[in-house]
């Protein structure tokens, strides 16, 4: 069954073998040369203490590669989900060649586990050292950076992207084995693995684990240490950016300032502290910070308002990362476990 | 030994249409039985069953003594050709015979490499470039090559010309008589069950019309030619099947002894093709058991 599986995956493994490889090859050279500038960057700016505006420009020399290659990370676990799960069964349903392979004197229940784990394991390994390179390569910028939490960074580094291979390849043999066909099969993994994608950054990644919440007092203190007020839907709210929440964390949420009873103020309630374009000058109008903001600060102290702040420690990226790995390969097994429920269910 | 296939009261039903109604069957070993019956009557159907590919919706069904494909050594006793036998396209003939020896501790190489040899398939050709016959007989080389007690073709040869039909018939019954191999071969077209089968199954709409052994069956079945007359006028120990009526004559397709009814009739035994011909005519019009033919006179 083993030697029958690898005859069968040849084909396709030898051509993801050529991609990563390639892939592989990409992300070696421009990382080295990348590593090697930061390293020197470093070495010249630290005397000089001005490494916030040398090292800027390494972010934005690489930002079309950065995203490029964050994309493909993101987009293998799918390809894996599409190429090798969708059609692991189904398109031996379609040809009629299951037939063939489960009258032989092997369970159909052993034929697919040796195909899953084999082909999962593959898929796996795949992402994995796809993940491995990202995460060497995108070090230097994601030290610059200091945002390990955004969306796609979070999920093309270190573990998480096995945990989506797991669960991209599980889902298009299920999907396969119960629609019998590839195309469609193809389509909706496509479909769960996107929706899935934008589902878990925004509602489940953030309540993973709980966060620290933060209340600022608005008045001169607080807002001498941010760097800027917006107001939103045409002067009807008001935010306040860059208060002090510790260095690397992830806001999970920053709504608008509110009053003591928890009600959102409108800018338009107390345009006497706000001097230069009021609300009208229509929404996401901007006051920008500095002895300004610090006036606006103290002017609206006057009114007891605050602003919340929720966000997850730096230190939740390793515990997320598991939390996460966890879930996904826990949707697999989960996936898995239908999969041959599905197939035996067929069976007298 | 127990029976080859064993059937109670098995049925399969899609949302909308019985594939199998209320099949009850016991057929003994050692037979080559022939399934006949026309396209969509539940030929196919009744075999997934019994190869379980298939779960019946009703009715309970052994084969070879056990459910089927209870496990690997029920599957190893049964061997299955499926309809328009698939083969893995991209794997060439060497790579068949492979997977059949990995996949079958019975699997006999020097049968399935004699037969190929026999059969002049190229090894190294892949199985998507084989003619139809060609990919039949390797698909069967497969089946034959596990050595099953019990052998299930599904319309083996309903995609081939009539020499590689008759050509794959000729390989099917001597591996089955070289191995001692129980054999199900399905058709609609009874001239090519014919020369093979010593037992018979006709299926028609969903339901069993007819089975026993083809010699029984035949030794049975009585054409008898007469004067009009109803079914009430004849005499005797007979069961009508079926009857047709013209202006001055009555055909009657009668069951009964092994002994020909005697009467005032001309009784003659039916030919298989007749038989089952018969048995699918009812069929086909349950409710009536009887046609009446106006001649051009009478009009």
């Amino acid at each position: 069954m083993i030697w029958l599986t690898a005859r069968q995956f040849r084909a396709q493994a030898l051509a993801a073998v050529a991609v990563l490889a390639a892939a592989a090859l990409y992300f070696l050279i421009t990382g080295l040369q990348m590593h090697h500038t930061y390293t020197a960057d470093l070495i010249s700016c630290t005397p000089q203490n001005d490494c916030d505006g040398v090292l800027r420009q390494l972010p934005e020399t690489y930002n079309a590669a950065f995203h490029l290659l964050q994309l493909l990370v993101l987009a293998a676990p799918a390809l894996v989900g599409i190429f090798w799960g969708a059609p692991l069964v189904a398109r031996e349903i379609e040809t009629g060649t299951n037939q063939l392979a489960w009258n032989q004197s092997v369970t159909r229940t052993r034929w697919l586990a040796v195909k899953l784990t084999a082909v999962a394991a593959a898929s796996i390994a795949a992402a994995g050292l796809l993940s491995y390179l990202m995460t060497w390569w995108a070090r230097p910028l994601d030290a610059i950076n200091g945002n390990r939490f955004d969306a796609l960074t979070f999920a093309t580094r270190d573990i998480v992207p096995l945990g989506y291979a797991a669960f991209a390849f599980a889902l298009g043999t299920l999907a396969g084995l119960i629609l019998r066909r590839t195309i469609p099969a193809m389509a909706v993994t496509l479909a769960v693995f996107i929706g899935i994608q934008i589902l878990v950054p925004t509602a489940i990644r953030p309540n993973l684990l709980s966060s620290t919440t933060v209340t600022f007092p608005v008045n001169q203190a607080t807002a001498s240490q941010a760097n800027g007020v917006y107001m939103g839907r045409g002067g009807a709210e008001v935010y306040i950016a860059g208060l002090p929440i510790p260095q690397g964390a992830w806001t999970v949420s920053a709504p608008p300032i509110k009053d003591s009873a928890g009600h959102i103020v409108a800018a338009s309630a107390h345009l006497n502290c706000f001097p230069g374009p009021g609300p009208g000058a229509g929404p996401g109008a901007v006051k920008a910070g500095g002895p300004d903001f610090a006036q606006i600060g103290a002017c609206l102290a006057n009114y007891d308002l605050h602003e919340t702040i929720t966000y997850q420690p730096a230190s939740h990226y390793w515990p997320l990362q598991w939390y996460e790995t966890g879930m996904f390969v826990a949707l697999a097994g989960l996936l898995s476990c239908a999969c041959f429920w599905w197939i035996r269910r067929r069976q007298n | 030994m127990s029976a080859l296939l064993q059937a109670q009261g098995l049925g399969k039903s899609y949302r909308h249409r019985e594939a199998l109604t209320d099949c009850t069957l016991k057929i003994p070993p050692g037979h080559v039985v022939g399934l006949v019956g026309p396209n969509g009557a539940g030929k196919t159907t009744l075999l997934k069953i019994a190869c379980g590919m298939l779960a019946p919706t009703t009715g309970r069904i052994e084969v070879l003594g056990e459910q089927p494909a209870a496990g690997p050594a029920q599957l190893a006793r049964v061997g299955y050709v499926a309809q328009d036998t698939p083969t893995y396209a991209n794997l060439s003939v060497a790579d068949h015979l492979k997977l059949g020896a990995k996949l079958n501790p019975g699997w006999d190489a020097d049968l399935a490499r004699a037969r190929i040899d026999q059969l002049e398939l190229p090894l190294k050709q892949k199985a998507g470039k084989l003619s139809g016959g060609q990919r039949a007989q390797l698909a069967l080389t497969l089946a034959v090559a596990k050595r099953p007690e019990l052998l299930m073709l599904d319309e083996p040869v309903a995609s081939l010309d009539p020499l590689a039909r008759r050509a794959f018939l000729r390989h099917l019954m001597e591996s089955v008589a070289d191995n001692d191999t129980s054999v199900i071969l399905s058709s609609h077209l009874v001239s090519d069950l014919e020369r093979v089968c010593d037992y018979l199954i006709v299926l028609v709409a969903s339901r069993v019309q007819l089975a026993g052994d083809t010699e029984d069956l035949l030794a049975q079945h009585y054409r008898l030619v007469c004067t009009r007359r109803t079914e009430s006028d004849l005499l005797g120990n007979v069961q009508v099947v079926w009857a047709e009526h013209s202006d001055r004559q009555s055909t009657f397709f009668v069951r009964g002894d092994t002994e020909p009814p005697t009467g005032d009739w001309v009784a003659e035994h039916l030919s298989l093709e007749d038989l089952v011909l018969t048995y699918m005519e009812r069929a086909a019009d349950p409710g009536h058991r009887s046609t009446t033919h106006t001649t051009e006179a009478a009009r």
